[in-house]
């Protein structure tokens, strides 16, 4: 009793706790506020404790009418129970009573209907609860009304153990036809594998063959087929209204607000729930392929030995998942562990080589028949189910940050009769899941069907096909140093000759997928007549090939090719230039480092060609050339345009047209800044610019603007101290940039 | 020396983790190192053996070789069958017997082992696999009793069915891990809800998948040359050939060849190979284009713009929409290495597996 009297005091205390989140705004108040609840509460649990005391001691026979004190208490618990609920204790004395039936059916029920309890329900006044239930001293209403209770409060029972050992006794009420329902779903909640007996199956479908096909009944055999399905055979009807019934209407309130209180009490665990990418109520097409199948466990039969496990629809969160780890047993059909996150966690585990046989001929089956043999059903619905399907396909191999393989099978037969429009979104995304592809076919199965496709296809097509290879290659390349780091796979310790097998068969790859996007950019820009969109698809491609070498740690530098180089160069926006001067700034980052290793440790073949360097060269004498010495289409240049063709154009000053001022995309900044320097003057003289210092602040005020990848290239390849010195001609200084002559010369 | 070994086994472990590639299991050795082509590989056949008459009742329970012939078939294909053991075919019957009565009485649950409508029989037939790797036959069949059937009546077969591999592909079959076994080939008949019920107690017991097999028109004119060259140690009687023509309305067009003359053609076509075994895919072209160009002599009209829907003779029949029926037991050795061949070719090969 002492213990019930101090346990709603200490509910009362987080509650007040809890009133103070919402108005904490005034310190002063607060501590007052607290003192005051405190008080108020210690002045309702003098009445309630003896409230308590009354009902745990009352003797049974004592009259009802007229009996003040009854009523009295009755009001005072009724109260506390709907305000702040009933102490644990507290619960397990007004159920004793009521249950007891001490006092006349009608009280019992009113007890029944407020019994709330502030935190937890305990176990043993559950269980005494039933020990008088088989007393059978209890009118019909108020065994339902108690049933119903309990399976209200039934996630709030403390533990249900001792309960689930009376399972039996609790059993012996479904044949009581009022009863039943409510007895099928308790068992329901309590029901474990080692409870499915055989005299119990053969009762309840002694019972169904009384009752008919009744929803409760389903539901409990339906459980006891997923624990036993050896001893049971059943198919659910397909319109079974799943789940059970609410029986919680007397107390939905009261426990809707008790759960209010307490919501900031709870820490949130997340909890990853089965059947959460079910779809609800798909209509059934003729071909059911598509269908992810439910989960089931093996049948007893097939099961490699009496070891038993644990199926995974029984798990309902991560944290059971973990604990049942090891003791998991893989269902009946691979395939249905793509029905849930819950299941793909444990996929990801798995190791077994069959068991993934097995979900790629589930797959590789579902995709080929919709995909590649099934008759074309091009009506809304099969379109998007199938559309519905890919996607789910798509989240969970990027779940596993892997491709199926039977995905790759299928995609490269897909390919070759795609039209690139069907679920174009999808199939990219999947292609750029394909894991690394051995140089020796893939010309054949992947750049062919691509290529048809690509050059045959809108500017926006191109783009995507763009996208989704740069993914594709950023995908093999964090493989590849993910591997590198946990397989000690390093180009400076590993010279184990498989490895390096492997490593050399992994670069003819990548430098196959570098080759062949660099064709189609080239050729594509030229196509669709430099598409500023197809540019920067193209830039993003190459800003991850520029950076191979220092982010993942893969020793292979190809440069962009003039075909993308040089109408990024010449592109009319700026953005196109500045990811161009980026891109250019990593080449020369990762070109160093490159040649530092290969300094450091001689005996090592980090064998960069020679041509690489001079690629480069060729690229950064062409950029300084244009936008900072003002000698656009001077010999070794890279383009080189006979000054007769040049005199045709009458551009006056065309070697100036595409240095940092005169450039048709940084025209509009050098407006800017001439307007800036010299707000009175009213003839714009860009030339003016170049003059002095005025062209060192016109190039901080470019990197102002937001062009870091342009800083970063004049900031290294550019001698600023040299630009200083002959400060009046800017045009001239930087001739022979030093930096990219040394990278040169100590290549060779 | 020690401190390195200790520190490089859980490497290899971990290693062993991330080589997990979801069927395509290669350690990173090997994982660049697959054989290629194979992927790429047409596994389409372009020659085979002619058909010789094999007195297959010597090697088969004839009483069991009856029940696969003479009657029409509906061909489909399966992917390998987990964990399926032909030891337990017994227990198979029992399971899908309560698994039929379940959902013919959807709904109601049916204890397993009770004495039911329907009694399903497993049974293996023995002799009919060729090579090691083919694994044995499976028959099943269906009994109905009718509810209102007197004691003595027999149970009525209302469905029967069976899986099979002959000659099947032995790179395939031997890259399967040995829980599987692969009858890739399906032939069914009865009420398509039954097979229906089959396929779907298949699916979820074996975890395999199920599609149904269309053939290919080059699989009707393999099948059309094969028959006809046996018809100088069985006779024939005609070869018949369907076709539809893609005019408007469609036009269906049956040709009756008399069968000495279908053999003479043939026999004129071989003649220009001089090996007797294999019949080379050139050879078939040549015999269908004969038929062909001979109606088109006498009616002008060209069969080959049209697709061959059907093929039948004394020996058996054959239908574009994957319907099979085998009258003569000799023969039926050749006709399904051709049909398992097909269903092997649809079921999906997975990269780097196979």
């Amino acid at each position: 009793m002492i213990e019930a009297s101090t346990l709603p005091g200490l509910g009362g205390a987080a509650d007040c706790s809890n009133e103070n989140d919402s108005s904490c705004s005034d310190l002063s108040n607060k501590s007052l506020r607290i003192a005051e609840n405190a008080k108020k509460k210690r002045q309702a649990e003098a009445p309630l404790l003896s409230a308590l005391k009354y009902f745990s001691q009352v003797k049974t026979g004592t009259p009802r009418n007229g009996n003040d004190e009854l009523n009295g208490y009755l009001e005072q618990v009724e109260r506390e129970a709907l305000a702040q609920g009933l102490s644990p204790e507290a619960v397990s004395i007004m159920l004793e009573f009521a249950m007891s039936l001490r006092m006349t059916s009608v009280i019992s029920a009113r007890v029944l209907r407020f019994l709330i309890p502030a935190s937890v329900v305990p176990q043993e006044a559950v269980v005494r609860g039933f020990s008088w239930l088989c007393m059978q001293k209890l009118s019909q209403p108020t065994q339902v009304l108690f049933l119903r209770w309990v399976l209200s409060m039934f996630d709030m029972i403390d533990s249900k153990d001792n309960l689930r050992a009376i399972y039996g006794f609790i059993f012996s009420f479904v044949i009581d036809e009022t009863m039943c329902p409510f007895i099928c779903h308790l068992l329901y909640l309590l029901t474990l594998k080692e409870h499915v007996k055989p005299f119990r199956v053969r009762k309840l479908l002694d019972i169904q063959g009384r009752m008919g096909k009744q929803p409760f009944l389903m539901q409990l055999l339906a459980l006891y087929k997923v624990f036993c399905p050896e001893m049971v055979t059943l198919t659910m009807p397909s319109k079974m209204r799943a789940g059970f019934k609410n029986h919680n209407s007397t107390w939905k309130a009261a426990l809707a607000a008790l759960q209010k209180r307490n919501i900031s009490k709870e820490t949130h665990s997340m909890e990853l729930t089965l059947g959460v990418r079910q779809h609800p109520h798909r209509r059934k097409r003729k071909f059911h392929h598509l269908e992810v199948p439910a989960l089931t466990p093996m049948m007893e039969s097939s099961r490699s030995n009496s070891r038993k496990g644990v199926c995974l629809q029984q798990l309902s969160s991560f944290a059971e998942l973990l604990d049942n780890l090891n003791s998991i047993e893989l269902p009946a059909q691979m395939g249905s562990l793509l029905s849930s996150a819950l299941a793909l966690h444990y996929l990801d585990c798995v190791q077994d080589e069959s068991a993934f046989l097995r979900l790629n001929f589930w797959l590789g089956h579902a995709l080929h028949e919709e995909f590649l043999f099934g008759p074309v059903d091009g009506s809304s619905e099969s379109m998007a189910e199938a559309a519905h399907f890919l996607s789910m396909l798509v989240s969970t191999q990027h779940f596993l940050q892997e491709g199926f393989s039977s995905t790759e099978g299928f995609l490269y037969k897909f390919l070759t009769m795609w039209d690139g429009f069907l679920h174009r979104p999808q199939i990219l995304e999947l292609l750029s899941d394909i894991p690394l592809v051995p140089s020796s076919y893939i010309k054949d199965v992947l750049f062919e069907p691509l290529m048809q496709l690509y050059f045959t296809s809108s500017v926006f097509f191109k783009c995507s096909v763009i996208e989704c290879l740069t993914s594709m290659l950023r995908k093999w390349l964090t493989w590849h140093s993910v591997c590198a780091q946990e397989e000690g796979l390093d180009i400076s310790l590993n010279n184990r000759s498989t490895m390096s097998l492997s490593l050399s068969g992994f670069l003819d790859s990548v430098l196959k997928l570098v080759q062949f996007v660099g064709r189609l950019t080239s050729v594509g820009l030229q196509l669709e007549r430099g598409h500023t969109l197809l540019l920067h698809h193209a830039l993003g491609f190459y800003e991850t090939v520029s950076d191979m070498f220092l982010k993942y740690s893969l020793p292979l530098f190809v440069m962009l090719p003039p075909g993308v180089f040089f109408p990024a160069l010449l592109a009319t926006d700026p953005v196109s230039i500045d990811r161009l001067g980026y891109i250019m700034f990593r080449y020369r980052q990762n070109l160093t480092s490159a040649k530092e290793q290969q300094k450091k440790q001689r005996e090592l073949s980090l064998h960069i060609n020679r041509s690489v360097y001079k690629e480069f060269n060729t690229y950064l004498v062409a950029m300084v050339a244009h936008l900072w010495n003002s000698k656009s289409f001077s010999p070794r240049t890279g383009i080189e345009v006979s000054e007769a063709l040049l005199e045709r154009t009458k551009v006056a000053d065309y070697s100036k047209s595409f240095d940092l001022i005169h450039h048709p995309a940084f025209l509009n900044y050098a407006i800017d800044f001439h307007q800036q320097c010299w707000p009175e003057r009213t003839d714009v003289d860009l030339n003016s610019i170049k003059a002095g210092k005025y062209w060192d602040w016109y190039v901080e005020f470019l990197f102002t603007q937001g062009f870091d990848g342009l800083r970063d290239f004049i900031k290294v390849n550019i001698n600023q101290a040299s630009a200083r010195q002959s400060s009046g001609q800017p045009l001239s200084q930087p001739a022979q940039p030093s930096q990219p002559t040394a990278v040169a010369s100590s290549s060779s | 020396m020690d401190v390195r070994s200790a520190v490089s086994t859980p490497v290899t472990q971990y290693t062993h983790r991330r080589s997990k590639s979801y069927g395509r299991n290669f350690d990173a050795t090997s994982r660049f190192g697959y054989t290629p082509g194979q992927l790429t590989i047409t596994r389409i056949q372009t020659s085979r053996e002619t058909a010789k008459a094999r007195k297959l009742t010597e090697k088969v329970d004839p009483e069991q070789l009856a029940l696969l012939v003479k009657k029409e078939w509906k061909l489909s294909y399966v992917t390998p069958l987990y964990k399926f053991r032909h030891t337990q075919l017994k227990i198979y019957s029992r399971h899908l017997s309560a698994f039929i009565m379940a959902e013919k009485q959807q709904g109601m649950a049916v204890e397993v082992g009770l004495e039911a409508g329907f009694k399903v029989t497993f049974s293996t037939v023995l002799g009919m696999a060729e090579t090691k790797d083919d694994a044995e036959t499976v028959f099943i069949q269906i009994h109905n009793k009718p509810v209102f059937a007197s004691e003595g009546d027999a149970p009525k077969v209302v469905w029967s069915g069976w899986l099979t591999c002959i000659n099947g592909d032995p790179e395939y079959l031997q890259a399967l891990p040995p829980e599987f076994v692969s009858l890739p080939l399906f032939c069914s008949s009865g009420a398509e809800s039954l097979t229906f019920m089959v396929k779907s107690w298949f699916e979820r017991t074996f975890d395999c998948s199920f599609g149904s097999m269309g053939l290919d028109p080059t699989d009707l004119h393999w099948l059309a040359a094969l028959w006809t060259g046996c018809h100088s140690d069985n006779n024939i009687r005609s070869l018949k050939l369907a076709w539809t023509l893609p005019s408007q309305p469609p036009l269906d067009v049956s040709l009756t060849v008399n069968a000495q003359d279908a053999w003479d053609l043939w026999d004129k076509v071989r003649q220009q190979d001089s090996t007797d075994n294999s019949i080379s895919i050139e050879e078939v072209k040549r015999f269908i284009t004969g038929i062909e160009s001979h109606f088109f002599r006498h009616f002008k009209v060209y069969l080959s713009a049209g697709v061959l829907k059907k093929v039948s003779t004394a020996l058996g029949s054959v239908h574009l929409d994957g319907k099979i029926k085998i009258t003569c037991s000799d023969y039926m050795i050749t006709v399904l290495t051709l049909l398992t061949e097909c269903a092997i070719l649809r079921t999906p090969i997975l990269p780097g597996l196979f």
